[in-house]
């Protein structure tokens, strides 16, 4: 208590002392009643002073009126006589209603300011979330969220620990120990230190413990201290969505670049390698004589060597952009096999093909283009590394909840050592040299397979040949197409 | 009279040769730049066919189909250098007729121009000439089509496709027999223009073409036209 309130206090108690002598002396000196008057209106006064001020000044009161009530009106006037039985009756009276009103009233003060004071936590909590939900599209640090906290809660200190990367954050004089902070992390109830000031609250949503916060000099109930460290809480998942948000929108965009990089250099390669063919192909079909016929067949035939070099670069490209996005639609094993034997027709070189492919297989859920463009490179492969004549067989089986598929030729086989390099990217086996080819083919069945989620591999035998292998999804889903 | 072709692209060597090429092979060509150029010379020269680009500045091959599909029938093929299966489907979806990709061999975009061109013959000798239900009246001498009453417009190939599907007589009809039916004989396994050319018929004759009632799929086989009344 300091020294203004100690002096309002002692005018009060001087006030009490002259109400009840004031209303003494009214009855005493100028106003003639009976004394049952007289004591029921001090009586009035000092439920009035209980009330308004206290129960000290009520108190003083009651005894300066049981004195003069004795003095002044009971007879014998002019006497104190503690012993009349009245005296007792009187003062008894005078303190009860003193004391049961002074404590009435002071419960219904003290909740008229615990109300006051809820509301006010009220008004700092709303004006606390709206502060945080104004911070827009920006991304929030727990710093801000410390200063936001601060500001509204007039709080002199804070200390927020952060459980995510340890750190910890601190504004104002240090009130907390690390320790102390990070044990509150883990605490159910918020730790309230009355004599210090202090309390500390974890800072979770749902099972996420995202820290705890410490607010030193400022009174909070623990239901405020609690929903103050959701808000918090719900403050860092926002900023943490953001930031995911606008990571993905980054990734995105620069995808969306090399995705536009590469469809601009297809485009560029593309063009005039269509203006050599169709003018080749055309000069061609009109009937060249021998010498004619053979050069134009060389540049037509070159011009498509270019562009499947073209193709294979460019999709190698998006394999290792990641930027091969397969369109999975439900296809029969059997209509990609004979799709992919249609589109080589010409260039099997009558190895005969074999089918292994039984009845009742499920189909698979898969990008068809692609698929047939891995069982039309594993052909292609079979033919180039065998001698002509020699069979290829295509077999599928479902096993293991996949489908796999098998292209074995009679090849002359791949050593170990390449067996293991086979699907490296540019890799040629001592086979290969005077065999057409980038080395991009089987990386790119790879990439392809693997972005179905499936796995491809190679199983030879030198001078037996080579089989080579892949799996695919099943699809699940009902069959309408 | 030979065809008239309209070639759009925006690479001048690119045009270069298809006009050599297209008029060595006796057609009339005239050409544009861009889409809004497309747009503009479609109306002046009134071509028999469109060859159109898809990257292009301006709106760009796609708009441009989607424009010219919405005011006539004429055959569109698009040529481009994207050669997957969505960018054929968005194509078809646009309203193009056939799809070739960037290089392409004179031959095989000639017998293309071709089966745009080609028109299955307009009555067929035998068989009825027309159907009709409660909603649905089709009259295959006059080409025109009826649901509920509204004249509804297809374009040639969607009526061809109609139409033979509705000639086999609710029989399923294998994907390969009606692309040759309907584009020609160099074509089979594109089926993918089958799913976007019954799409567009069924949004144009179903009632519900969701649950379709007149053109049903066989999986794996093909299609049937089902003439049932109930329904």
């Amino acid at each position: 208590m300091n020294w203004e309130t100690g002096a309002r206090r002692g005018i009060r108690l001087a006030a009490s002392a002259a109400i009840a002598a004031a209303i003494l002396a009214l009855y005493y000196l100028w106003l003639p009643v009976n004394h049952t008057t007289v004591a029921l209106s001090l009586l009035l006064a000092i439920l009035g002073l209980a009330t308004r001020w206290g129960l000290p000044e009520a108190i003083l009161a009651s005894f300066v009126a049981v004195a003069g009530f004795n003095f002044f009106f009971l007879p014998p006037v002019g006497t104190f006589t503690i012993a009349d039985p009245q005296n007792w009756v009187a003062l008894v009276a005078f303190l009860v209603t003193a004391i049961t009103a002074s404590q009435l009233s002071v419960r219904a003060r003290r909740q008229a300011a615990e109300a006051i004071g809820r509301r006010r936590e009220l008004e700092r909590l709303y004006a606390l979330g709206q502060a945080m939900l104004m911070t827009g599209g920006l991304r929030p640090t727990p710093r801000d969220f410390l200063n936001l906290v601060m500001r509204t809660f007039e709080a002199p200190a804070i200390a927020f620990f952060n459980k995510a990367d340890g750190e910890f954050h601190r504004s104002g004089p240090a009130a907390f120990g690390e320790e102390e902070l990070r044990a509150a992390a883990e605490r159910d109830e918020p730790l309230v230190d009355e004599q210090r000031g202090t309390a500390l609250v974890a800072v979770r949503l749902g099972g996420t413990v995202f820290g705890s916060l410490g607010l030193a000099g400022v009174r909070l109930s623990k239901t405020v201290l609690k929903a103050l460290a959701n808000l918090v809480a719900i403050g860092l998942e926002r900023a943490r969505v953001l930031e995911e948000a606008s990571r993905a929108e980054l990734a995105h965009r620069s995808e969306a670049f090399k995705s536009a990089l590469l469809d601009a250099l297809a485009h560029d390669l593309k063009t005039p390698l269509t203006s050599i063919k169709g003018s080749v192909t055309h000069l061609l079909a009109r009937g060249p004589g021998p010498e004619e016929r053979e050069l134009l067949s060389i540049a037509n035939e070159e011009t498509d060597r270019l562009n499947r070099l073209v193709v294979e670069v460019l999709e190698m490209a998006r394999i290792e952009a990641s930027k091969l996005h397969p369109d999975r639609q439900p296809h029969r094993v059997s209509s990609l096999v004979a799709g992919a034997l249609r589109e080589l027709e010409g260039t099997l070189q009558g190895h005969p093909v074999s089918l292994d492919l039984p009845e009742g297989l499920p189909p698979a859920e898969v990008d068809g283009d692609f698929i047939q463009q891995v069982i039309k490179q594993l052909l292609d492969n079979a033919v180039r590394y065998s001698p002509g004549g020699s069979p290829i067989t295509i077999a599928a089986r479902f096993a293991g909840g996949r489908l796999e598929i098998r292209v074995a030729d009679r090849g002359r086989g791949i050593d170990e050592q390449e067996q293991a390099r086979i699907f490296d990217k540019f890799f040629r086996g001592r086979e290969a040299r005077g065999v057409p080819g980038t080395g991009l083919g089987l990386s790119i069945a790879k990439g392809i397979v693997e972005a179905h989620g499936g796995r491809i591999w190679v199983a030879s035998e030198p001078g037996k040949g080579s089989v080579f292998g892949f799996t695919l999804p099943v699809y699940k889903g009902e069959v309408r197409a | 009279m030979s065809a008239k072709i309209l070639v759009v692209d925006d690479e001048p060597q690119i045009r270069r040769m298809m006009r050599a090429t297209l008029t060595g092979s006796g057609y009339q060509v005239d050409e544009a730049r861009t889409g809004e150029e497309a747009l503009e010379k479609f109306r002046a020269y009134l071509p028999d066919l469109v060859l159109l680009d898809l990257n292009m500045p301006g709106i760009g091959g796609l708009e441009a189909c989607r424009t010219l599909r919405a005011s006539s029938d004429v055959p569109i093929i698009i040529l481009t250098v994207r050669n997957s299966e969505k960018d054929k489907v968005e194509a078809l979806d646009a309203g193009a007729d056939d799809y070739v990709s960037k290089p392409f061999g004179m031959q095989e975009l000639l017998a293309r121009i071709r089966a745009a061109l080609r028109r299955a013959p307009t009555a067929p000798e035998s068989g009825p000439r027309s159907f009709a239900t409660r909603d649905l009246e089709m009259d295959f001498e006059t080409r025109r089509i009826r649901v509920k009453g509204k004249p509804v417009r297809l374009t040639p190939k969607e009526f061809d496709l109609l139409r033979y599907l509705f000639l086999q007589g609710g029989k399923p009809v294998p994907h390969r027999e009606l692309l040759q039916a309907v584009w020609g004989p160099d074509y089979g396994d594109e089926s993918d223009y089958l799913r976007v050319f019954i799409n567009h018929l069924r949004k144009k004759i179903e009632p519900d073409p969701g649950k379709p009632k007149y053109i049903l799929t066989e999986p794996w086989v093909g299609y049937r036209f089902a003439a049932a009344e109930e329904g």
